[in-house]
């Protein structure tokens, strides 16, 4: 179900022209405020913005949409950045925070501004801002579920976790342990940060792959099958049901793998196009429409018969995407 | 047999090698012998990558205080998307990704030292400001996008041979070589001697400014000889694939027996500290300890390690 509303989305995102041009919002200047630019998932975020963006400034929806990124991922940077653009005077910022509530001063400040303050994925707590959330939970018990349905047996799961500290590694993490009390007949024998980056990721597996028993699956956090994927066949153990994170490198391992020997998972994420639907909640918010403060964006999920169709569209390097439309971000909104 | 043991424990690299014994003993404890040979190639395979660049770090570190090579991750990172971008996966492009690779690591060194010797930036200003140039160009040029390796360069850094690392044969060759460089020739005695004390150095005649100038173009070059074989070993660049190397490279000279203060180098101990640091983590993982112990763990066996070595003896 949820697969198929993605890809109407991608669909609707690709096929429908933006609407014409509200004239409320035309002379808003909207910002985005993004901690980190490293990775290929910020990196995919950055360039949707731009392409939808440009598009809407072009149709004249909104005067500019500038985006800002920090060179450190450091709280204090970030929130002399938000002062920054208070002074310039934006309507509106977008902000994928370094931070969930260590920023909420300069997130306070802008909200006393008058200006409107909506957090993506790093989303902020601070109550005047609008959040848009992921339900990282269940992007964890989803892969326990889909492991419960394809393994009746269960087995040992090894689990692989993000940057330790950070909100959203908590919250999967949780998920998969909730997944996992759910379903019993699995086991998580082993737990390393990989850091959502493969290398990383590589690293941890294969230091402690040699300490455990046979590993039926592996349960991840995205950015990290790949490199999981690396360190068993480096030691040379069979290659265990790996759930991927949507990375264009793991899919098309994935692939690689269903047409040599018939392998079956399952990819999940967030599409890091969800920050061109905080772009159009900000604008909808600036266009006076009613939005509710916390919003939950759905996640994107790629299965055996999706896979191909993924892949094709995912350029090398990337992460499986989609760009949001007003309409989209209407249905959002809508609770739909 | 008493004189020959006495003058091994003055060593201070020793140390970062019985740490590392003591962790894999633990290791292995824990799991009941369990998988004990093969924690020791994973280990090999990824300390290979921390020594090359810890090699470079140490001769700058070795040079004198204040000096530190952080452009590291970032040099890892343009060298690795650079090359692999270049080849794009053919394997008779291997030369001219090589090249590639090699020129970066060129470029960023003679770019740091013109930071430090031109415009008279310390080192560590220098090399953090130049290390923003360098990611944001990886990143202009990359998108991080990640290539596949060719196959052959693919397969020589994961190739082993009686479960050793072929790679790590090679890197403790090149370490040999250069404890060599640094204990026996001119260049490597004249690190040390700016190291101790760059005015006594000067007036005795040693071109400080030279020898200060290779030494950052070295550590660069290493850097992006550790992006190339990184990018090959784990399946392609990534932008972020250096960020771990920048406190491991500084760590791996420290508790491999370096003075910090400069004008003490060591080869030996960084390899016995790069294997240490690898076990250290396999070890907090296999007991399964929790992120935030396992980082205070690893804080206080660093510090531990670096106490029971001796620290910095004064040298005057």
């Amino acid at each position: 179900m949820l697969k198929k509303t993605m890809i109407a989305l991608a669909t609707a995102a690709v096929t429908l022209a933006v609407l014409p041009a509200q004239a409320d919002t035309s002379g808003k200047k909207i910002a985005l405020s993004n901690n980190y630019a490293g990775n290929s998932w910020r990196q995919a975020m950055l360039k949707s913005w731009e392409k939808v963006t440009s598009k809407a400034v072009a149709d004249g929806v909104v005067a500019e949409a500038p985006a800002f990124t920090t060179a450190e991922n450091q709280v204090t940077e970030q929130a002399a950045q938000i002062q920054n653009l208070i002074l310039q005077g934006y309507d509106a910022i977008v902000i994928n925070a370094a931070s969930p509530d260590a920023l909420n001063g300069a997130v306070k400040q802008a909200c006393d501004a008058g200006i409107v303050v909506v957090s993506f994925d790093g989303i902020v707590t601070e109550p005047c801002a609008y959040r848009i959330a992921v339900d990282f939970k269940k992007m964890g018990a989803v892969q326990v579920d889909y492991l419960a349905d394809k393994m009746a047996d269960g087995g040992n799961l090894l689990e692989i976790r993000g940057l330790a500290g950070v909100f959203v590694d908590d919250e999967i993490s949780a998920g998969i342990h909730q997944g996992v009390e759910k379903h019993p007949q699995f086991k998580i024998v082993g737990s390393v940060h990989g850091d959502w980056a493969q290398d990383v990721a590589q690293k941890a597996v294969a230091g402690i792959l040699p300490s455990l028993p046979e590993v039926k699956a592996v349960v991840t956090q995205g950015g990290d099958g790949y490199g999981a994927a690396q360190a068993f066949k480096a030691a040379g153990r069979p290659t265990p049901l790996i759930i991927m994170g949507n990375r264009q490198d793991e899919l098309a391992w994935w692939k690689e793998q269903k047409d040599a020997n018939g392998y079956e998972t399952m990819s999940v994420s967030i599409a890091p196009g969800v920050s061109t639907l905080a772009f159009w909640v900000a604008q909808m918010i600036l266009d006076g429409q009613k939005v509710p403060q916390d919003l939950t964006v759905p996640f994107l999920q790629i299965n055996q018969d999706t896979l191909e169709e993924s892949l094709a569209t995912t350029e090398a390097g990337g992460v499986a995407n989609v760009e949001y439309s007003l309409e989209d971000a209407q249905a959002v909104v809508a609770g739909k | 047999m008493t004189a020959i043991a006495k003058s091994i424990f003055k060593q201070r690299w020793i140390w970062s090698y019985l740490g590392m014994i003591a962790v894999w003993l633990a290791t292995v404890t824990f799991t009941g012998g369990k998988g004990g040979a093969e924690i020791i190639t994973a280990a090999l395979s990824f300390a290979t990558f921390t020594v090359i660049v810890g090699i470079g770090q140490m001769f700058v570190i070795t040079t004198g205080p204040g000096n530190v090579d952080l452009s590291i991750p970032a040099t890892i990172a343009l060298s690795g998307a650079v090359a692999m971008k270049l080849m794009g996966g053919d394997n008779s492009m291997l030369l001219i990704g090589i090249a590639a690779s090699l020129a970066c690591g060129l470029a960023v060194g003679l770019f740091n030292y013109m930071l430090i010797r031109i415009l008279r930036i310390p080192p560590i200003i220098a090399t953090l400001s130049s290390s923003f140039l360098v990611l944001s160009t990886a990143i202009s040029y990359g998108r991080g996008l990640k290539v596949k390796p060719p196959q052959l360069l693919a397969d020589f850094t994961t190739m082993q041979i009686m479960h050793v690392p072929v790679l790590a044969i090679f890197v403790v060759a090149l370490a040999a070589f250069m404890a060599v460089v640094l204990n026996r020739t001119i260049y490597g005695r004249s690190v040390s001697a700016i190291g101790q004390n760059m005015r006594a150095a000067a007036l005795a005649g040693i071109n400080v400014e030279r020898i200060r100038f290779r030494t950052y173009v070295m550590s660069a070059v290493l850097a992006s000889i550790c992006g190339f074989l990184l990018a090959g070993f784990s399946g392609g660049a990534s932008l972020n694939m250096g960020e771990e190397y920048l406190l491991a490279s500084i760590a791996v000279v420290v508790i491999g027996g370096t003075s910090v203060a400069g004008g003490q180098g060591n080869v030996a101990g960084i390899w016995g500290a790069a294997i240490f640091m690898f076990l250290l983590v396999t070890m907090l993982n296999t007991f399964g300890t929790s992120a935030g112990i396992r980082l205070i763990m690893t804080g206080l066996i660093i510090v531990a390690i670096i106490t029971i070595a001796g620290g910095d003896k004064p040298q005057r």
